[in-house]
């Protein structure tokens, strides 16, 4: 079942929480939707969910137009950030509700609920009420839920928020490898970047309502379309350019009006009205000697942090401060005060315009 | 459905008030239907009769000294209650709701035996006692919720910095608590005010409040010098629910 | 705890304690001890004890006044009860100004004393008064009900009285639920109604059966309105009470009788609370 958004809006009075978006979803995938809170991604859900009316736009679900069909009629499910189990009922009966909604035979509901119980590991608690389960078991039970309905679509608002580390990344795996096996097309809503990446086959960078990016996790990370998704993502340093100019078929300008580098080619639409430079601190090369990269200066070394396997090495190159991050053994025998040789390759950089 | 429902119960609800402050302005000695013809001659007439205008001194002293009897008593409890959380607090607690399950009869009916038990029968000071009774369930509720909002931090902090307790307790809580206060005493002020049936049962001709003033008029005629009284009533009241709003008992009443 | 000192709680309840004690106790007591003595025309025979007030309580007489009560206040209970859902939840989907605005209208009237409702009821209710000529001009009816000095006004004028009992604590609940459930409930294949009878009715029954509780106690003990609105005609409990205490004098049946409706008033709130966890633990058991 795909699903295809076309210029979804929702306002609530004054405030635009979704803004003209509009992404497909393939049958079977995994997407997405990722951004900080207020981005207007949970809100987008619940417009596909049928919660709330979309204000304008179109919804559909493999090709047929739900947008103004009751939230009972749309044959998804949801699981919710605090799962939402009906606290009065037991596991089985919590499970079997969308079933009973649907008036499926006794039997067949028995089956049906074992089944589900079964893919989520939670057989032996069929007579627990919610309460009596801890917070990892309630996510399962919210997931079986869904899944036994056999649903088109399948959407999970923040499901892993409210998890402890651990289990989450645990639980990270199992939904992935759940919805790989049965197939089913998924949105997922989350502000945890290591999420989506993780899950997703595709993703949706949101902000202020509008959709910023919408790719796969590399391209997302590599190719950034502006200067908040590269900041969203992870860190970044960033360089005013100015002084734009070709020499012989690369192009090079003066970066925080001290530096003069070499800029990545520019692909189409990319670059054209470049402002700045971003770089990731991974790709910093900061080493005592001598180093290979296009672009190569001569710092100085403020700090040294060491995270464990990472160091973060914090470098002046002139009054240009920038943050790299390498393997511990590289940063061994760097300290503060030390002159060190800091660069990149050109490739490695990523352009963005001003805003 | 759920709309005309809704309207039914509002008109319902609304109505008897709403028609006795409409009736009150009958300019004849009888209530005309349809009413057109606005007269103020039933509001002279009320507030010249002697026997409401004492009713209405008597239940606004009553009003007054049982409100602040209550909220001092009780302010002092749900302070103990709260900040201390003694052993067998649940069971205080219970017994200051009790009078809620003892309906007003009952407590009406006690009050009139054991006031005239001790030669205290229609005296204001058994009333008065009374009706402290009848509002400390709803003081307590309010007062303890007040209480609650104040972290104890704040006290902490206070008598670190030198306070003794009792100095503290005019100093930081009190202040902090003052909206709280005065709306737990307005809200016994209404209850007291607008106390009708343990009033019945423990009073005589002698010490009448205006509720009962009211009552004793009705069962003899209805006419709309009772109404304008009681319009009065209405006005009063309303006003100082509308006060009460403004400062935000209806939460401390709602919040569990 | 920064003065731990033993007893210092207890300086703080004393006081309230004491008046509780004096005010609320001690008559209670006296009501009780009251109840045991016979009644003579002297007054209370304080010397002898005797049950002979509670025998007289069987009365068929007193067993018609009670019938009679309880009739008004299961029909009253009953109106509220099925009233108090459709309300609630209109006014739990409001506006929260406007939320507030409604509740205002429902809880100023229990601030209100009943005589002044009584008046109104009675302007309404009587002969020529409101309703009758609304429904003769509409020629809805030919001569006018008889409304006032029966048992059908007393329950018409009752059930707004002590609607906000139930109101109160079942908007408290609607509001208080994650508007999550309602939409996973929805999201599952439920409509609407079925979200309501699957959903949000068995989460509020306890607090609905609570508030019906002390709705139905509050009617059994209503006075002012049965009083005025139902005459001498149709009595209840209360004006029952009246009568013996403060015409007839006889405190100790007076007594008894007060002894029996607190009995009565407390079986009915522990069988009501006993009936709510039942509801409760009996849903979660089911396979």
């Amino acid at each position: 079942m795909s699903l295809e958004l076309v210029d979804v809006a929702k306002t609530f009075g004054t405030v635009h929480a979704v803004d003209g978006v509009s992404l497909s979803v393939a049958s079977g995938e995994f997407f997405t939707l990722l951004g900080p809170s207020g981005c207007g991604k949970t809100t987008l859900l619940r417009l596909i969910a049928g919660i709330h009316p979309v204000t304008a736009g179109r919804v559909m679900l493999n090709g047929r137009d739900i947008t103004h069909s009751p939230m009972h009629t749309r044959n998804l499910a949801m699981v919710f950030q605090n799962y939402a189990l009906f606290p009065h009922l037991n596991v089985f009966d919590n499970v079997a509700f969308g079933l009973r909604s649907r008036r499926v035979a006794r039997d067949e509901i028995r089956t049906r609920v074992r089944e589900a119980l079964a893919l989520v590991k939670l057989e032996a608690l069929a007579e627990r009420l919610p309460a009596q389960l801890s917070g990892g078991q309630q996510q399962r039970v919210a997931v079986a839920r869904a899944l036994v309905v056999r649903p088109d679509l399948l959407l999970f608002d923040e499901p892993l928020s409210n998890l402890d580390a651990r289990l989450r990344d645990e639980m990270r795996f199992e939904i992935r490898d759940l919805q790989r096996r049965i197939g089913i097309t998924t949105v997922l809503v989350t502000h945890d970047i290591e999420e989506a990446f993780t899950m997703s086959d595709r993703m949706a960078v949101m902000q202020g309502g509008k959709i910023m990016q919408i790719g796969r996790a590399s391209e997302i990370y590599r190719s950034p379309a502006n200067r908040f998704v590269a900041n969203f993502v992870g860190p970044i340093n960033e360089l005013a350019l100015s002084d734009i100019e070709t020499v012989g078929g690369r192009r090079r300008a003066r970066a925080a009006a001290q530096l003069v580098v070499w800029l990545p080619n520019a692909e189409e639409g990319f670059g054209r009205n470049a402002q700045s430079l971003l770089l990731r601190p991974e790709s910093l090369r900061v080493s005592a000697g001598k180093i290979e990269t296009e672009n190569r200066y001569a710092g100085e070394i403020e700090d040294v942090i060491y995270l464990g396997a990472t160091s973060e090495c914090r470098v002046k190159i002139g009054e240009v401060r920038l943050s790299a991050v390498m393997p511990s053994a590289a940063a061994a025998g760097l300290g503060p005060g030390e002159r060190v040789s800091v660069g990149w390759n050109a490739q490695d950089g990523v352009l963005v315009d001003a805003g | 459905m759920i709309l005309v429902v809704n309207i039914l119960m509002l008109i319902v609800v609304l109505a008897p008030v709403v028609i006795v402050m409409w009736m009150s302005f009958t300019p004849t000695a009888t209530f005309v239907l349809p009413l057109t013809d606005f007269s103020l001659r039933w509001y002279r007439e009320a507030l010249s009769y002697p026997g409401f205008v004492d009713a209405f001194w008597l239940s606004f002293e009553l009003a007054i000294l049982a409100a602040v009897l209550t909220v001092t008593l009780s302010f002092l409890a749900a302070y103990g209650l709260v900040r201390y959380r003694p052993a067998g607090g649940g069971a205080l607690k219970a017994f200051f709701t009790a009078p809620l399950l003892v309906s007003a009869v009952v407590f009406g009916i006690a009050m009139l035996q054991f006031v005239n038990r001790i030669g205290l029968y229609n005296q204001l000071s058994g009333l008065v006692l009374a009706h402290i009774v009848l509002v400390v369930p709803f003081a307590m509720r309010s007062l303890e919720v007040t209480l609650r909002a104040v972290p104890e931090e704040l006290e902490w902090a206070a008598m670190i910095l030198g306070r003794n307790r009792m100095g503290m307790l005019l100093r930081v809580t009190l202040p902090l608590c003052a909206r709280g206060l005065v709306t737990a005493f307005l809200f016994c002020f209404l209850l007291s005010f607008s106390e009708v049936t343990t009033t019945i049962f423990m009073t005589g001709p002698g010490l009448q409040t205006l509720p009962v003033r009211i009552y004793n008029y009705m069962s003899d005629r209805i006419d709309p010098t009772v109404a304008a009284v009681s319009a009065l009533v209405v006005l009063v009241s309303l006003a100082l629910v509308a006060v009460l709003n403004l400062l935000g008992g209806l939460r401390r009443l709602t919040t569990q | 705890m920064l003065d731990r000192r033993a007893g210092v709680p207890w300086l703080f309840v004393a006081p309230l304690v004491l008046v509780m004690v004096v005010g609320f106790v001690w008559p209670l007591l006296q009501v009780l001890v009251n109840s045991l003595h016979p009644n003579t025309p002297q007054g209370i025979d304080a010397a002898h004890w005797t049950l002979g007030n509670y025998a007289r309580l069987a009365d068929p007489f007193y067993g018609e006044v009670l019938v009679r009560t309880l009739r008004i206040s299961v029909i009253v209970t009953a109106i509220t009860g099925v009233l108090a859902y459709p309300v609630a939840l209109f006014v739990s989907r409001l506006p929260p100004r406007a939320q507030s605005l409604f509740l205002l209208a429902y809880i100023s009237p229990w601030l209100i004393n009943t005589v002044v409702k009584a008046l109104g009821w009675t302007l309404l209710l009587r002969t020529n008064g409101v309703v009758n000529t609304l429904l003769r001009g509409l020629d809805v009816i030919a001569s006018p009900l008889k409304l006032l000095i029966s048992e059908t006004g007393v329950i018409i004028a009752l059930v707004p009285g002590h609607f906000m009992f139930v109101l109160l604590p079942l908007w408290v609940a609607l509001s208080g639920l994650d508007p999550a459930l309602s939409w996973a409930a929805g999201t599952l294949g439920a409509r609407p109604s079925a979200v309501f009878w699957r959903v949000l009715l068995p989460m509020t029954l306890p607090p609905f059966v609570a508030g019906l509780v002390i709705n139905f106690i509050m009617n059994m003990t209503a006075f002012a309105i049965p009083m005025l609105l139902g005459g001498a005609r149709n009595m209840v409990a209360s004006m029952l009470a009246y009568q013996v205490n403060l015409v007839s004098l006889d405190w100790p049946l007076g007594g008894a009788l007060a002894v029996a409706l607190v009995a009565f008033t407390l079986t009915v709130v522990w069988a009501g609370q006993r009936g709510a966890v039942l509801l409760v633990s009996g849903r979660g058991a089911r396979a």
